[in-house]
């Protein structure tokens, strides 16, 4: 205790060393094997690798994927968005309206969180089949063909990405609505004519912070998800996930699935500033 | 004079919103219900068919109702050691994961010291990078390093994953903390070790515990980062990936409402403990 | 007792009880003498402790009830090997994947035995790069039994590598509740009726010579003409809106459903399908339809001896004959046929185990060379979107 006392400099170092040793180990280090491995190339006969600076394999990726990388970015977005309108009125509800029960009713959002992500998935498979009940009564009430159906569409993916994401948006959102003063909603309905306005004006902005939150929790995973578009579509809907698992995975082609890899997050990475500065927070690293 | 004006005004104003606010007090409550109907839908498909007896292979048509599932849980091959094994890595996942970040919280919020936008973008890069990315760079770690893929790669991973997590629970915690408690502790002659075992860390013991049960909960769900690093091991995660090709049994479903319901639980102990606490009036 | 028991008598007890823990081994071999019947040609010092098998799941007789391996146990009781079984290949790339480094640096990856597909490059890619072991001819004198049909692959031309574990065959399934039957490629691929309700299998292997031979190529010979024929009639189905998805054997969760009214399936999936899809029919399409065979390999590492024990074991046509049973599909083992009569007259009648000469001129191997062919798997990744 003495050592440590006199210097208590290295206070703030020793504790973050453990740590911050892990995911340097764990998680850079390993970033750099996957850049390597980028720029290698396979020989497609005994299967083994050699460096040589194949830059190419990023534009090549770029090319022969880009319809996966656009979907998965259009996926995502559409998901956060309907993520976004879903659980606006929802976290609102419960942070003005849910008094004590509040905690009670946040069991809700979470609750179906605690059910394995695979098996939720799953059980949308069994809810959207054809002959299923949704389907059926889509169709009866005209919404869908005769000939139609749910599952193997991109509608069914994104409804299963959003169903798997709400949480992450509407936890940050209840959050942020939640610390936000009710007498100020007070005031501000007596200062405008209309809720609406108030909303607008005052509410809206202030749960600023939580909307940037929940965008970002769930646009950024949602980007490199395969699951929901392995079990509830077809390949015409597969991500950039789904390449990469299949790239890594089943064909062992590391070299392209490492530089996907990188591609899919130097985009994320580069959203990321862009939209931060878009809506003005600088709440983003919580320094 | 501007008083009474004032008290004059305000109920006349809500008197004229009165039918419209009624409305809309109540469609959304309505939408809420409807919300909540949407989110607990797979959630009531996956327990009813946990009763199901299937024809055939896949659990996908209902048959008849059975308890069959239920009492022989485990008369699936793989599915015990592949849930034990991800209660096994969870555990020591979690608890490690939690110790890492929760030291690395303290720093953060408690000390001054260079590189603290270093670190706070260390912490954050794993949060922003997608599972595919993380999980495929630690497998070509392990391969390069001939490491052999299986139990301890996966907890590798695991807590590889949650650190960051536990240093934004535990530190929200931290930020807001009171730190006269600890001050009037020194005041009254304790050095800063007793301080931080008798004061802060039971303050913090919430915080702490939040973060171990997230910790706990990515883990026992993960997939993705798993099934990139695991070689022969099978979590319960993989166990349902597997068997989704080749036949889906009820004991699947058996499982998963059966860590439902144990998450649930907990947490609603969790909730009823806090509402009786602020009823009581004694929160810190 | 002791009291009562003479000097001498005590003794020689102690001797001889000291004598057999004094020689460990032959410990061993007496308790394991006691019940097994090795046959002469094994060495039993030779046998390692366990065998450790990997396989396709549901590929093995399997007592649901008790959760045993019957013929695994029986193995045990013979030969005294304890036997490691895993149920962890799910498809034969993802499976080559993970092991695909330890394969190339011919290390061992935990297993004596494993089984895959000849319609996947696999085996014959490992044959040739010198990745698996040599069975041990000596201890499978039972490879008498083996069916002439299946004595000389190309791709392993004097079975040194290998030994099938079984055949199936490749064609259309149907539900008959929902469509007339489905008897051609063709038909499959373009009747409207079935618009968005027909699966395709997405290994090359299996769904590319089927439309090879659909267009009247042959599909032991594919040619870069023959393939793009089939490629574009493939594509042309798809954009159609006719085919749902590209499944492999997860397309038996969709028959129940009524998601998937006919497709591409493999014959020993059916006893999977029927139970809950009661009209569901299989049949070889009229322009022919393909057999592939799993086969036993020896990884790197893997206990030659053990394994060929085991195979020689598995080529007993009762041994065969019981696995057959369970599971359906086209058993190489000569005589195990007699066999099943005699345990299970409804499995020795049915067409999936014991194919007629009508429908065994009908089905082809496909061309080893097409799955080398590194254009053809560029174009059928991208065909299918990954």
């Amino acid at each position: 205790m003495g050592f440590i006392h006199r210097h208590r400099w290295l206070t703030p170092y020793l504790l973050l060393v453990p740590g911050l040793a892990w995911l340097a180990v764990f998680f850079v280090i390993p970033l750099g094997f996957l850049a390597h491995q980028s720029l290698e190339v396979q020989n497609p006969i005994d299967f083994s690798y050699a460096f040589r600076w194949a830059w190419h394999n990023y534009s090549d990726a770029l090319s022969t994927y880009e319809p996966q990388l656009l979907r998965s970015f259009e996926y995502a977005a559409i998901a956060t968005a309907l993520a976004l309108v879903i659980s606006y009125p929802l976290a609102y509800w419960i942070a003005f309206r849910g008094g004590r029960w509040k905690n009670v009713l946040l069991l809700f959002i979470i609750g179906p969180f605690f059910v394995t992500y695979l098996i939720r998935t799953l059980a949308w498979e069994t809810i959207l089949s054809d002959n299923g009940f949704v389907v059926s009564t889509l169709k009866s009430i005209g919404i869908l063909g005769p000939s139609d159906r749910l599952l193997a569409t991109s509608t069914a993916v994104v409804a299963g990405i959003t169903y798997n994401f709400l949480p992450f948006m509407a936890l940050p959102l209840y959050v942020s609505l939640e610390q936000i003063d009710p007498r100020l909603i007070e005031a501000a309905k007596d200062l405008y004519s209309s809720s609406a306005r108030a909303f607008l004006k005052v509410t809206l902005p202030l749960s600023l912070p939580g909307i940037f939150a929940g965008t970002l929790l769930t646009f950024i995973p949602a980007s490199g998800d395969f699951i929901n578009a392995q079990l509830l579509g077809t390949s015409d809907q597969y991500m950039i996930g789904n390449v990469i698992q299949s790239r890594f995975l089943e064909l062992t082609d590391y070299p392209t699935a490492a530089a996907l890899s990188f591609i899919l997050m130097a985009i994320i990475l580069l959203i990321l500033p862009i939209y931060t500065r878009a809506l003005g927070t600088e709440r983003l690293t919580g320094a | 004079m501007t008083t009474a004006t004032e008290a004059v005004s305000v109920p006349a104003a809500r008197v004229r919103h009165s039918p419209l606010a009624f409305v809309r007090r109540h469609v959304l409550t309505v939408y809420s219900l409807l919300v909540f109907a949407y989110l607990l839908l797979p959630i009531v498909v996956v327990v009813l068919f946990s009763f199901n007896a299937p024809q055939g292979r896949f659990n996908v048509v209902w048959n008849h109702f059975t308890w069959d599932n239920w009492v022989n849980w485990d008369a699936v091959s793989g599915i015990r050691s592949a849930i034990e094994v991800s209660l096994e890595v969870a555990a020591i996942a979690s608890i490690a994961a939690t110790a890492l970040g929760t030291l690395i919280a303290l720093a953060l919020v408690r000390y001054r010291f260079r590189g603290r936008g270093s670190t706070n973008l260390l912490i954050f890069l794993p949060m922003a990078s997608p599972e595919i990315v993380l999980g495929a760079s630690l497998l070509t770690l392990f391969l390069s390093l001939d490491v052999q893929l299986g139990f301890w790669t996966i907890t590798i991973a695991h807590v590889m994953f949650c650190i960051s997590y536990v240093v934004v629970t535990v530190k929200a915690r931290l930020v807001s903390f009171d730190r006269h408690l600890e001050e009037a502790a020194m005041d009254l002659g304790a050095n800063e070790w007793t301080t931080f075992r008798k004061v802060t860390l039971p303050l913090l013991a919430p915080a702490i515990l939040s973060a171990l049960l997230l910790c706990f909960a990515l883990s026992i769900d993960d997939f993705v980062i798993t099934n990139f690093n695991s070689g022969d091991t099978v979590t319960f995660p993989l166990f349902v990936w597997g068997a989704a090709r080749v036949a889906t049994p009820p004991q699947i479903n058996v499982i998963g409402t059966a860590i439902f319901a144990v998450a649930i639980s907990i947490m609603l102990v969790n909730v009823v403990i806090q509402m009786a606490r602020t009823r009581k009036g004694t929160t810190v | 007792m002791t009291d009562n028991l003479s000097r001498e008598e005590f003794l020689r007890r102690s001797f001889a009880i000291g004598a057999l823990i004094a020689v460990p081994g032959l410990a061993a071999e007496v308790a394991r003498a006691g019940g097994l019947k090795i046959p002469p040609g094994v060495d039993p010092k030779r046998l390692k402790k366990t065998l450790r098998f990997s396989n396709w799941p549901l590929y093995i007789d399997y007592d649901k009830k008790h959760h045993r391996y019957p013929s695994l146990e029986l193995f045990t009781k013979q030969y005294g090997v304890k036997v490691d079984y895993h149920e962890d290949i799910n498809q034969n790339e993802t499976f080559f994947g993970k092991y695909q480094a330890q394969f190339r640096r011919k290390q061992s990856i935990g297993r004596d035995l494993i089984v895959m597909t000849d319609n996947s490059r696999f085996p014959a890619l490992m044959v040739q790069q010198g990745w698996l072991e040599k069975i041990d001819k000596s201890v499978i004198p039972n490879i008498k039994n083996l069916l002439p049909a299946l004595a000389n692959p190309a791709w392993d031309p004097h079975r040194e590598h290998s030994l099938p574990w079984q055949s199936g065959m490749t064609g259309i399934g149907y539900n008959a509740k929902y469509t007339k039957p489905v008897t051609s490629v063709d038909q499959l691929l373009f009747d409207r009726k079935l618009k968005g309700k027909v699966t395709l299998l997405d290994s090359i292997g299996d769904t590319l010579p089927v439309v090879v031979l659909s267009n009247g190529d042959d599909p032991g010979k594919i040619d870069d003409a023959a393939f793009n024929r089939a490629l574009k009639k493939i594509e042309k189905a798809k954009k159609a809106g006719q085919i749902r998805k590209f499944t492999g054997n997860d397309y038996i969760s969709m028959f129940p459903t009524g998601d998937v009214w006919a497709g591409l399936v493999w014959s020993g999936d059916m006893p999977q399908i029927t139970p809950s899809t009661p009209r569901a029919k299989w049949l070889i399409p009229k322009s022919g339809g393909t057999i592939w065979t799993d086969n036993m390999l020896i990884p790197p590492g893997g206990d030659s001896y053990t394994a060929s024990v085991y195979m020689n074991f598995y080529y007993q046509p009762k041994i065969a004959a019981l696995v057959e049973e369970a599971i359906y599909y086209v058993c190489p083992v000569k005589g195990a046929g007699a066999e099943i009569k005699k345990i299970d007259p409804a499995a020795a009648r049915s067409r999936l185990i014991f194919p007629t000469k009508e429908m065994l001129k009908k089905i082809y191997v496909v061309d080893p060379k097409a799955l080398f062919n590194p254009d053809f798997q560029v174009k059928w990744q991208s065909m299918l979107g990954a």
